[in-house]
């Protein structure tokens, strides 16, 4: 868990283009939308695309990423749990 | 001064000319079905297709089946050609062609891109730009003493019909065809799947459970001129321009403000100028693309606005698709017919209401109409409304003053005053080249202290960088998996919106494609706005970038992109 929980952060730094940030500064229990990392819906949207490109995970609803995206452990957690690759 | 309305054109997967769409509108035929000529994986998708293949609307056209030609051109010049006949237009000395796309030669360079790295059809690569795609049209009707391509997304269409009103009462063109064409495109069609916002079935404007929207393609114009002209023609006036505004949202590049507050502005814009109350309008032509997010924005906006008063409203989406740039265009030449015929038409695949959402009006209702409505909101919240009524209200009109110059100007910057302008948190999703224009930008309003009535950029090839990323990325993997953000990025007035969102600017805001031997549409719109006393302070932005393997694209033809990233502040 730890290991996909290091690798998931190094993979939300390259998707969503933050240059001078690394894994560590990532909190894993922080949330990642509105304080945290303070993303926006175009940000879920690239989540949405990470899971599956890089776990084969597929969401159909957009509105289901809201749970899924709270902090980067729920995000591990549903990866776990979900993943196809 | 009274703006008439002397002719309209319109095609889209309702009907090749306006006669086939008044029937289909009238029966309450829509157009959506299974994708047939667009080469697409993502059949799944249902869409508005014009259902003739480009061989067959070159037959149409009259256009000579080894011309090549963006089936957006092929789609705009039916259109504008019809609406011309029907005014009668023939001497077009001194007239202007305004036509609104974004989509442009995109098609074939979809097609071709990989031909173009083997020097093969070579002849293609210059009609990617939008601007040529007017140019293109133009060619083929009649000539023109000035032509604008309008590109702020969905509204661009609508925008041009703002530009040839202003010409019309400034003594800037005799008469004006405007509007607008866009043809489908696998770019576009995958790029609004990676925002989730395409529906699997019918869209459903204005339904609680509405969950997205189908692509359409088509074009639609109006013929503009001054009602004495028009008289002293003998041409048949079938309604008038009464008033319109363009807004911005400032909101977000791809969604629209709980309040709805650049589509309030913009409506309440056109309804003052044309000195009407929220109770004389008869039916308004919504946007109601069906995502959810629009539906709910706009429904917010229309009851702020006309609150106990509401009118008739329906979305003619769930008949044509969206049609996206082209759609303003054709959803006002739909609002001439329905003003001609008496009729409002209807909001089809309704079932169930929501808290929030405005009651469309289901089936088509016959009913003279006097003033009526028509929205087109664009990404970057570009926000435009146009009244058109059956009987001519007066309109100020005023001469041109002779020439417009900067009151200040940012043509260099460095990389350090680059950095120091922009956060590395606003930055991440911009290119290098965004960023130089944002922090141009600022230095300019900085210096002058101005808050702009209005921003504008003009740009030759758009934002080319995010374009070719998404492009490269959709051709490499087959149309899977995509990344959003190079698309949302990717439309030609990225920079202008986004300057507007993080300035919290509400004011007039517009892109123009433009090709380096047009002349300058942006300077043109803001000295007829400031003549009129519509604005009296605009920030003129240009911009384009270079953009590696476009480059190599273009050194085939023996051209070249040039890097520009200029701010202006003009003031009266």
């Amino acid at each position: 868990m730890e290991q996909l929980i290091e690798q998931l952060k190094s993979q939300i730094i390259e998707a969503l283009n933050f240059e001078d940030m690394t894994p560590a500064d990532i909190d894993t229990d922080a949330p990642l939308f509105g304080e945290g990392l303070g993303l926006d819906s175009i940000d879920a949207l690239e989540l949405i695309m990470l899971m599956d490109r890089e776990y084969g995970i597929k969401l159909a609803d957009p509105k289901a990423g809201k749970a899924i995206f709270q902090s980067v452990r729920t995000m591990a957690e549903y990866i776990q749990a979900n993943r196809t690759k | 001064m009274r703006i008439a309305i002397t002719g309209i054109g319109a095609i889209s997967a309702i009907g090749r000319n306006c006669a086939e769409t008044l029937q289909s509108l009238l029966n309450e035929q829509s157009g959506i079905g299974s994708m047939r000529v667009l080469g697409s994986v993502h059949k799944e998708l249902p869409v508005g297709e014009v259902p003739f293949s480009d061989a067959e609307l070159k037959q149409m056209a009259g256009i000579d089946l080894s011309e090549p030609m963006p089936r957006t051109a092929l789609l705009g010049l039916l259109a504008a050609r019809e609406a011309m006949q029907q005014a009668g237009l023939q001497n077009t000395d001194g007239c202007a062609f305004i036509s609104g796309t974004t989509v442009g030669g995109m098609d074939l360079t979809e097609q071709h891109l990989h031909h173009y790295a083997q020097g093969q059809a070579l002849d293609h690569i210059r009609l990617h730009e939008a601007d040529s795609t007017t140019r293109t049209i133009a060619s083929h009707l009649s000539p023109f003493a000035f032509t604008a391509t309008p590109s702020t997304a969905c509204s661009s269409a609508l925008n041009a019909v703002l530009l040839g009103a202003n010409m019309l009462r400034t003594g800037q063109a005799k008469a004006a065809v405007v509007g607008g064409a866009e043809s489908l495109s696998k770019f576009h069609l995958n790029g609004f799947n990676t925002l989730m916002i395409l529906s699997h079935e019918p869209c459903r404007p204005f339904d609680a459970k509405r969950n997205g929207l189908n692509l359409g393609e088509g074009a639609g114009y109006l013929v503009l001129e001054r009602e004495e002209d028009a008289k002293i023609r003998g041409a048949v006036i079938l309604g008038y321009i009464s008033g319109y505004a363009n807004t911005c949202d400032a909101y977000h590049q791809t969604a629209s403000s709980e309040n709805g507050e650049g589509a309030y502005l913009a409506m309440k814009g056109a309804l003052e100028m044309a000195g009407l109350t929220p109770g004389d309008i008869d039916y308004i032509n919504a946007h109601g693309t069906a995502t959810p997010n629009n539906d709910l924005s706009e429904s917010a906006a229309l009851r702020r606005l006309f609150g106990s008063q509401m009118p008739a409203v329906s979305s003619t989406k769930a008949f044509t698709g969206h049609t996206t740039s082209a759609s303003g265009g054709l959803e006002a030449a739909i609002c001439v017919l329905a003003m001609q015929h008496g009729f409002i038409p209807a909001n089809l695949h309704w079932s169930e209401t929501a808290e929030g959402l405005v009651q469309p009006v289901l089936h088509t209702e016959h009913k003279p109409l006097h003033h009526v409505l028509c929205n087109a909101f664009g990404f970057g919240g570009n926000e435009s409304s146009l009244v058109l009524s059956l009987a001519g209200t007066d309109l100020s009109e005023t001469a041109l003053p002779s020439s417009l110059t900067p009151i200040a100007a940012i043509e260099e910057l460095d990389d350090s005053a680059v950095s120091q302008m922009v956060s590395g948190a606003e930055a991440r999703r911009m290119t290098p080249q965004m960023r130089r224009i944002v922090a141009a930008a600022r230095m300019v309003l900085q210096q002058t202290g101005i808050t702009p009535d209005a921003i504008l950029c003009e740009t030759e090839w758009g934002c080319m960088a995010q374009s070719m990323r998404f492009l490269q990325d959709m051709l490499d993997n087959d149309e899977q998996q995509l990344k959003p953000t190079p698309f949302i990025q990717s439309t030609h007035n990225t920079v202008a919106s986004l300057i507007a969102i993080l300035t919290g600017n509400h004011g007039y805001n517009a892109t123009y494609a433009q090709h380096p031997l047009s002349p300058s549409a942006a300077m043109m719109d803001i000295r007829t706005q400031m003549a009129l006393g519509q604005i009296h302070s605009a920030l003129v932005l240009q911009f384009d970038e270079q953009v590696e393997s476009w480059d190599q694209v273009l050194a085939h033809v023996g051209d070249q992109m040039t890097p520009i990233a200029h701010a202006y502040i003009y003031k009266v």
